[in-house]
């Protein structure tokens, strides 16, 4: 029985052709008769084929490997060549006749990041388009939270002027009383300031009342307190949310009338440098304030506007804006808070016109304005006298 | 290369590759070698890396030359170009960290060199568990047959070197080497296949 080595030392000989005639014919026979033994040849020459074959892989490697040592070497000791040149350069180059060649020379730190940038560049880009993304994102979000956060009393450093009352502190002071009062009979009176207040005007002597629409804004509902602490119900009839105007009207059963009003409105347009004046409750008591009329445009070149230089504060909103005669010019409405002393006012000719366009609806009772101004003639402080009682604080309920 | 070395067209390269002219192959080595090291900087890829897609790349070709199947319908140059390529982009799958699209600079051709490459993946993979099932077998049996089949040592160089005391004996140790590493070399090959 042959061993397998035997049997390639047999296929050996049989592939390089060492077998005599009669040995091959005999194994050429028992390969077509043995399955087997084909297989085991198949093997063997699978086998001794590869190793052949990575032999020659081998030494090809080898070859490439010397063939690209070679072409780096042949590289450097050019530049080392060339620069021996550039030295020996003045004394040759006329010899030679040949120009001084130029060598590119790359320190080693920056090959390092020329390696790093060819390697990393994708990588780096995408890095920063995310870091530019994120900061954009980041501005533009916080400015828009900052926006939404801006109420629309104040964008753009402008201020509507409707007043907020300091309602805990006067809880607290009814509380007291009410404990104080405990012993007694039930309370006779229920305080409750309300949440905003703000200043109104008569329009007409039989109820209808003017306001700045951000006044009323959101309001469940509206009391009318004139000075002798008289109160009344009152309802908006309309408003005109661009010029910041509404109009109120007096509910009340008992409500009379104010009488006839001291002051007529003006339906042109004052000049600039006109002396006016404004009257309202920034507080509990009414205030006086003057100045000039600085300005025919409002916020941002708002023509519906006036610009005054009168002081005024949050509570004023509402209130009118008189001139020297005793004309009926503006509704306070705003101020700027990043300019000193300027106020805005909607100015009367809106106001006219959006009452003649409520006449001409029909809608309601019928609006007699007054027709003369009765101030002609006198001085401011008399003038202050007959206009205090038709100037109220506008109340606002939530 | 500026040595007056004779510059070949791609008929005469493969001539003289065929013919196993040395120095037709570092010819060429050289001709391509800025392409394909452009290419392979340009996709994030290093000198060393180059180099060594370049030397795969060359192999292939070169083999497929010296077998004689070389069916060449497009310039050498393109071939390598495609070969390459092919290369670059497996090793950049295997290093996982690439991702999009690769920038060519030369145009791509469908050159046959995808399914020549294939064949030579599986050359590559038979050659590899050779390696292995060499560094496997152990020695005297490892120098004895690379001493045979590697470095085209004679028998009697090898009963010399390897103090075998006649030619037979070592040739009957070879062939009980053989027989180790043929069980070896086809446990593996299956196992990995």
């Amino acid at each position: 029985m042959k061993t397998e080595a035997d049997y390639y030392a047999l296929f050996d000989a049989y592939r390089a052709g060492g077998l005599a005639d009669a040995e091959r014919t005999a194994l050429e026979h028992r390969l077509a008769a043995d399955p087997a033994l084909a297989q085991r040849l198949q093997e063997f020459e699978e086998l001794t084929g590869t190793l052949t074959a990575y032999g020659r892989r081998q030494a090809l490697r080898q070859r490439l490997a010397a063939i690209h040592s070679d072409m780096v070497s042949e590289q450097t000791p050019r530049l080392d060549l060339a620069k021996v040149a550039e030295q020996d350069e003045r004394g040759e180059q006329f010899a030679t006749g040949q120009a001084p060649r130029p060598t590119l020379r790359i320190s080693r730190t920056e090959q390092k990041l020329r390696a790093f940038w060819q390697g990393h560049r994708a990588t780096m880009m995408v890095a920063a388009a995310v870091a530019v993304l994120a900061v954009f994102t980041t501005l533009l979000g916080l400015e828009m939270y900052r926006t939404s956060q801006q109420t629309t009393s104040s964008r753009y450093g402008y201020t509507m002027l409707r007043r907020e009352v300091e309602r805990i502190k006067r809880d607290q002071r009814s509380m007291n009383r009410a404990i104080t009062q405990i012993d007694a009979a039930a309370p006779t009176e229920r305080v409750n300031p309300g949440k905003f207040s703000g200043t109104g005007f008569a329009l007409t002597a039989d109820g209808y009342l003017v306001t700045s629409y951000h006044v009323i804004q959101g309001a469940d509902s509206l009391l009318i307190e004139n000075r002798a602490r008289q109160r009344f119900r009152a309802e908006p009839v309309f408003t005109d949310i661009a010029h910041d105007l509404a109009i109120l009207q007096i509910t009340d059963k008992d409500f009379t009338g104010f009488g006839r009003l001291p002051y007529a409105f003006k339906r042109g347009q004052s000049e600039l440098g006109e002396k006016v004046y404004t009257l309202g409750y920034p507080r509990e008591d009414l205030v006086f304030n003057d100045g000039s009329l600085s300005a025919r445009s409002g916020f941002e070149g708002d023509t519906g506007f006036y610009q005054v230089s009168i002081p005024v504060n949050p509570g004023n909103s509402g209130g009118p804006l008189l001139d020297d005669r005793g004309n009926l010019i503006g509704v306070v409405s705003g101020r700027q808070m990043d300019v000193q002393s300027a106020a805005f006012a909607t100015k009367s000719s809106y106001l006219m016109r959006l009452v003649d366009s409520l006449s001409a609806a029909g809608a309601g009772r019928p609006y007699n304005l007054p027709r003369y101004n009765q101030f002609g003639g006198t001085t401011r402080p008399q003038q202050i006298r007959k206009l205090q009682d038709y100037v109220f604080v506008v109340k606002v309920y939530e | 290369m500026g040595k007056g070395q004779p510059s070949y067209t791609d008929e005469e390269f493969v001539a003289a590759i065929r013919r196993d002219d040395d120095r037709a192959l570092a010819q060429l080595y050289r001709l391509h070698f800025p392409m394909i090291s452009h290419y392979v900087l340009q996709n994030s890829g290093t000198d060393d890396e180059a180099k060594d897609v370049y030397q795969e790349g060359v192999m292939v070709f070169y083999e497929k030359v010296r077998e004689g199947s070389l069916e060449l319908n497009c310039q050498i140059k393109t071939y390598l170009y495609a070969v390459c390529r092919r290369l670059w982009l497996k090793r950049l799958a295997e290093k996982t960290r690439f991702s999009g699209r690769l920038d060519d600079h030369e145009p791509f051709l469908e050159t046959g060199a995808e399914a020549d490459l294939e064949r030579a993946e599986e050359k590559e993979r038979q050659l590899g568990t050779m390696a292995q099932a060499l560094d496997l077998v152990g020695e005297p049996c490892r120098s004895l047959l690379e001493g045979f089949y590697l470095l085209d040592k004679s028998m009697q160089q090898l009963t010399d070197e390897f103090g075998y005391t006649n030619a037979d004996n070592a040739k009957n140790q070879k062939y009980k080497c053989l027989v180790r590493l043929k069980k070896l070399f086809f446990n593996q090959y299956q196992e990995s296949a």
